[in-house]
């Protein structure tokens, strides 16, 4: 009885679309997984069908090493307070999606994000380059293979003063002659 | 004669506007005909840290996503970490968290006080509000170790039980915030120059709130009963007895108003905390957190700050560091298309209190 | 409502009440507030207490926390030597480094206040720097507050009596569940490095099996160590006794995380498939090995590996030395032993066993034969207590008893035994005896917490129902007229605080002389080299001071440039992982022995 109205929602979300896979992950929370093609239409299904009126959130997820991004839409109702998170992925090379920013006027600002931050780009839709950042030639900045590091020591010089400071497994191993292989190293802390 | 359109740009030093952010405004006279959000002062790249600290480190940082109102962002990082991990939180700490969210929104809302009446030009409010506010923040300094950034709640629970006597030094500020209310009243909400400049200004039409993703204040100025607390209880907030406040009006004047009976409602939910708080635990333990990974999974949980719905996107890949850390915060929607939208039209003397009214943060929008 | 509301202008005139009340904000002239008992301040330090084990600096997510060299502290055993330096215009005051502060040294203060233009004057050695600050901590964690998890993950053991019935092993090992857990609560600081004899890759063993990688761990854990399984069984571990985590909890099980990570090869073959050591070209040298013991074993493996042709002489039956025969199999199973040896055979190890040195081969023949020669003879004579009447039959050292145990031959016990002693050996002894039903009583010169034996062996022998007399100085061996044993005699001691700084010392009590019936004597307080193996001239070219071989401490070259040694008969810690450890570094001086660098 608790997850009734999840389970209907479930139901009825998987009667209208090919869901790659669905679950209801908690109270208030159900999680579906779409293809591309049936991410609007499910978006404006739930949205004027359903009453999933209010769009919660919009994240994304570099899975590098799959090679895709997971866009992930939450809309969220009012009525029957449950948020659905609708999970795509999309292809990291060439990444591409569908405009919504006519269904949920907010989108235009997450679209504006995902495109600099990640370099998402959607066909048709009209926003402002430059959000956060200003004139970045860079790879875009959220991607995984952004090495945040490498670009403080590009661009930025270390303060001088604290060039003393020793590493602790090292100096004991330095006195103690011991020899640490180069397979265990990655285990070092 | 034709008239000439003047650019101005508001920020992101200014005053009025709450951070470092800049409205780029084109006016005809006094009035604006198009308004143009320009963020990037305050980019701190916050959501890239943390997916190189491990998720203890990650606590740590959350509370600095906003300033006025900490708190419930470190509540939702916890909540998250557990949902994802399973962890079980014991009762206390639930209570103490709960706590901590409403006396975080007593403080937060003494801020806005401040701000609301500061950017009327009605400075006495904001020196009697921060002043009070101290006594918060005096309690919290007793409480967690720190005054603004409390790095309190963490997963798992809390980081130190209340000190002896704490709850009597509570029930003290209250009473003392409840009585300063009236105080307020008359220098605020009685105040003709107030109710001219909040009556009628920077209205949001019911439907588009709704769907334009507007939350907390705002929303249920628009006469939309909707609140996070009890939409979707958290913590301990179905155990306790409490309303959402709503007004039709959807301008300034409602907003305000609408948190004014949030104010009180949340001096009484302390109060109830208080009353029912129960014995035990306040901390389930997490392994040591060199070694602590969470399992591979997603979880987005929200909560209800001042500003409206704060939501935090979580997701594990199994390793000690999460894969991607999502803040949504309410400004994010409020600052730029909200904001963009009900601007125009309205003087431009009013903008820096409607950015008050809709709660405008920019470290949300940026992180 | 008009312009000119009037109740709208008048009311907020009532804030002109305001006017004439003190302000409770400010106070004049400006004092400073004292800060909350919890308040998150300026960092100290107690440097006394703090092991630099460098935890804050890891858990500290903006870089704030150096660790470095302090002139008034000196790196010791136990003590890494450095100490925590903070970057007060880094800080952020999440105090984490507090929480994670294993030794709880490290604490915040209610002190707040500092300014200064010049940057570098921000960088504060906490305790060094602000020594008064010791009177203002705010900010500290307990041992149940700490995020540092104290306590162990239990080992599960067979019950007490139910040991006694047989030889069945009795620490039963982790479950793969229990061992990542145990691991997780390690904070890879690497003290315990230090005083391992053989410094093992302690913390990052730990690591890989705390990430679920055992075949990393176990290879790790080869990389310096060819028996290991027999050490993560009966180690003496002396770097759980320097664990960072052990100042205010349970040390991590370092012993029982080894042996889960060894028994998941679970044959000779997969250490191989999963070791896979680079095994170099034979170089042509050929080195002879006397004793099959950890020492000689471990010596003849890593020759193996650097392309040596490695033959070694036992003169029992099987190898491990005094790890197969001098412990009992309820510690160190045959098939533990049997695995690693086996393995070391496939490595390329020849072993010679029932060839002893000095009866089936002589020690000039070996002497001749081979490029260089390494002894790992170990102490296999056990000392006598030097009281009268120890010549009585039932009186034996007791490493002779464990060794005919181990061997398989008959052995005898009487009803009552007494065992003179407080080391492992002593406790072996004990109950193996009780293993034959036999009751059996310990006696110890000074106190039960004074016994160099393990505390989990002590445990588990009064588990057993043997009895430890403790403060008991040997008196004589009681006979009967026929020269029949009948008992021991002991005098009871009080402790005495030394004068010269050393433990305390027991003294007989008068009057103090007590009767123990038995039926045998055990004793067990030390053991020596048998040299006789050697030729007289050998004898003489190799030095050896109070039966110890002489050898030099980092090469393990002995006064014979061709000979090197190393194990009980070398050093004087006297057990397995020293003996490993001498080996492994044998290898190293006899490679620079023969081709004139390390190579």
């Amino acid at each position: 009885m608790e997850l009734h109205k999840e389970k209907q929602l479930l139901e009825t979300l998987q009667g209208v679309f090919q869901l790659k896979s669905g679950e209801i992950k908690r109270r208030h929370r159900i999680e579906v997984e779409v293809e591309k093609k049936d991410v609007v239409p499910l978006l404006l299904f739930v949205k004027e069908k359903l009453g999933y009126k209010h769009l919660s959130h919009i994240s994304c997820v570099d899975w590098i090493e799959e090679g895709r991004f997971e866009l992930i839409y939450m809309p969220w109702s009012h009525q029957e307070q449950i948020l659905i998170m609708v999970k795509v992925s999309i292809p990291r090379d060439a990444a591409e999606m569908e405009n919504i920013d006519m269904i949920w006027r907010q989108a235009n600002t997450y679209q504006r994000e995902l495109r600099e931050m990640f370099g998402i780009e959607f066909p048709g839709f009209v926003g402002d380059y430059d959000f956060i950042l200003e004139d970045w030639e860079d790879i875009p900045p959220m991607r995984r293979d952004f090495d945040t590091e490498a670009y403080v020591k590009d661009h930025y010089f270390e303060r001088p003063g604290r060039e003393d400071a020793k590493d602790v497994r090292t100096e004991i191993a330095k006195r103690s002659g011991e020899q640490i292989p180069d397979f265990a190293k990655k285990y070092s802390r | 004669m034709r008239e000439k359109t003047t650019t101005l740009y508001l920020g992101p030093q200014h005053p009025g506007i709450t951070g470092n952010m800049m409205v780029k405004l084109s006016l005809k006279g006094d009035t604006i005909v198009k308004a143009k959000t320009e963020v990037g002062y305050l980019h701190r790249a916050f959501e890239k840290l943390l997916e190189k600290r491990n998720w203890l480190q990650c606590f740590t940082v959350m509370c600095r996503f906003c300033v006025p109102e900490p708190d419930p962002m470190e509540n939702i990082y916890a909540r998250a970490v557990e949902e994802i991990e399973g962890r079980e939180v014991p009762e206390r700490a639930k209570y103490i968290r709960t706590m901590v969210l409403e006396l975080a929104r007593l403080q937060s809302f003494l801020l806005w006080y401040a701000g609301q009446n500061g950017s009327a030009g009605l400075y006495t409010v904001p020196q009697w509000s921060v002043g009070d506010r101290n006594y918060i923040l005096d309690l919290f300094e007793e409480l967690t170790g720190g005054r603004i950034y409390h790095m309190y709640t963490w997963p798992g629970g809390v980081r130190r039980d209340l000190p002896e006597g704490f709850e009597s030094r509570v029930l003290k500020v209250m009473d003392y915030i409840e009585k300063r209310q009236e105080d307020y009243d008359r220098m605020m909400f009685d105040n003709s120059i107030f109710q001219k400049r909040a009556q009628g200004v920077g209205i949001i039409n019911k439907e588009k709130a709704i769907e334009w993703g507007v939350v907390g204040a705002p929303l249920r100025a628009c006469g939309v009963k909707s609140d996070i607390r009890i939409d979707e209880p958290y913590e301990i907030y179905d155990k306790l007895d409490f309303i959402v406040p709503t007004q039709e009006g959807a301008d300034v004047w409602a907003r305000a108003l609408v948190r004014r009976a949030e104010f009180k409602q949340s001096i009484s939910i302390i109060r109830q905390i208080i009353d029912k708080m129960p014995k035990g635990e306040i901390y389930n333990k997490v392994p040591n957190p060199q070694k602590w990974t969470l399992p591979k999974g997603n979880a987005y949980v929200r909560a209800e700050a001042v500003r409206g719905e704060i939501g935090m996107f979580l997701q594990s890949d199994g390793g000690n560091k999460p894969r991607r850390v999502h803040v949504r915060g309410a400004a994010y929607v409020h600052a730029v298309s909200l904001l963009e939208d009900v601007l125009v039209g309205q003087n431009v003397s009013d903008v820096s209190f409607i950015m008050n009214s809709l709660g405008t943060c920019p470290p949300e929008i940026e992180r | 409502m008009g312009f000119f509301n009037l109740k709208g202008t008048i009311r907020p005139l009532t804030g002109l009440k305001q006017f004439g009340k003190v302000p409770h904000t400010i106070e004049y002239p400006n004092e400073s507030k004292e800060a909350a008992p919890r308040y998150r301040g300026f960092h100290f330090n107690e440097i006394e207490a703090c092991i630099g084990c460098g935890n804050c600096s890891t858990i500290c997510m903006n870089g704030a926390i150096d660790m470095i060299s302090l002139v008034e502290v000196e790196g010791k055993k136990g003590d890494s030597g450095l100490r925590p330096r903070v970057d007060h215009g880094r800080c952020c005051w999440c105090g984490l480094c507090v929480e994670v502060c294993p030794t709880g040294s490290l604490a915040l203060t209610k002190e707040y206040l500092y300014v200064s233009p010049d940057a570098n004057s921000f960088l504060w050695t906490p305790g060094v720097d602000n020594p008064e600050g010791k009177e203002k901590i705010s900010f500290y964690s307990t041992a149940e507050s700490s995020l540092t998890d104290m306590t162990r993950v239990p080992m599960r053991e067979l019950e007490g009596m139910e040991r006694i019935k047989s030889f069945a092993e009795v620490v039963l090992g982790y479950e793969e569940e229990e061992a990542r857990k145990e691991a997780s609560r390690c904070i890879s600081c690497g003290i315990c490095t230090e005083v391992c004899p053989d410094h093992m890759h302690i913390p990052e063993y730990i690591n890989a099996i705390a990430q679920a990688d055992d075949h990393s761990a176990i290879k790790i854990i080869y990389d310096n160590n060819p028996l290991p399984e027999m050490c993560g069984k009966v180690c003496t571990r002396r770097c759980e006794d320097v664990c960072a985590v052990q100042v205010r909890g349970e040390a991590l099980a370092i012993r029982w995380l080894k042996r889960y990570a060894t028994e998941r090869a679970e044959n000779a073959e997969m250490i191989r498939e999963i070791v896979n050591p680079e095994i170099r070209e034979s170089n042509g040298k050929k080195v002879g090995i006397v004793g099959a013991g950890p020492s000689g074993l471990t010596a003849a493996y890593y020759l193996a590996l650097r392309g040596y042709d490695v033959t070694v002489y036992e003169g029992r039956s099987k190898g491990g030395g005094m790890t197969m025969y001098g412990i009992p199999k309820y510690r160190l199973p045959l098939e533990s032993l049997e695995k690693q040896i086996g393995y070391m055979e496939r490595i390329g190890v020849k072993i010679k066993f029932n060839t002893q040195v000095g009866k089936d081969i002589s020690f000039e023949e070996i002497y001749q034969q081979y490029d260089a020669v390494f002894l790992g003879i170990g102490f296999q004579k056990g000392w006598k207590l030097g009281v009268p009447n120890e010549e009585a039959p039932g009186v034996q050292p007791a490493v002779d008893f464990l060794v005919s145990v181990n061997d398989g031959q008959e052995v005898k016990v009487g009803k009552k035994v007494v065992v003179i002693g407080g080391g492992n050996v002593a406790i072996d002894a004990a109950r193996v005896a009780r293993r034959y039903g036999a009751e059996v009583s310990i006696l110890y010169r000074r106190r039960v917490e004074d016994m160099p034996a393990d505390w989990e062996e002590i445990e588990g022998a009064e588990d057993e129902g043997i009895h430890i007399i403790a403060q008991a100085i040997p008196k004589q061996i009681v006979v009967d007229e026929h020269g029949k044993l009948k008992g021991f005699e002991y005098i009871k001691a009080r402790m005495e605080q030394d004068e010269r700084g050393g433990r305390p010392r027991p003294v007989p009590i008068e009057g103090g002389e007590t009767f123990v019936p038995a039926d045998d004597v055990m004793v067990a307080i030390g053991q020596e080299a048998d040299y006789s193996f050697l030729p007289e001239e050998f004898k003489k070219n190799i030095e050896i001071s109070r039966g110890r071989i002489v050898a030099d401490p980092v090469t393990f070259q002995t006064s014979d440039p061709k000979i090197f040694a190393g194990g009980d008969a070398v050093n004087r810690t006297a057990d397995a992982i020293s003996a490993i450890a001498n080996g492994f570094n044998a290898v190293k001086g006899i490679d620079k022995f023969l081709f004139g660098k390390e190579k």
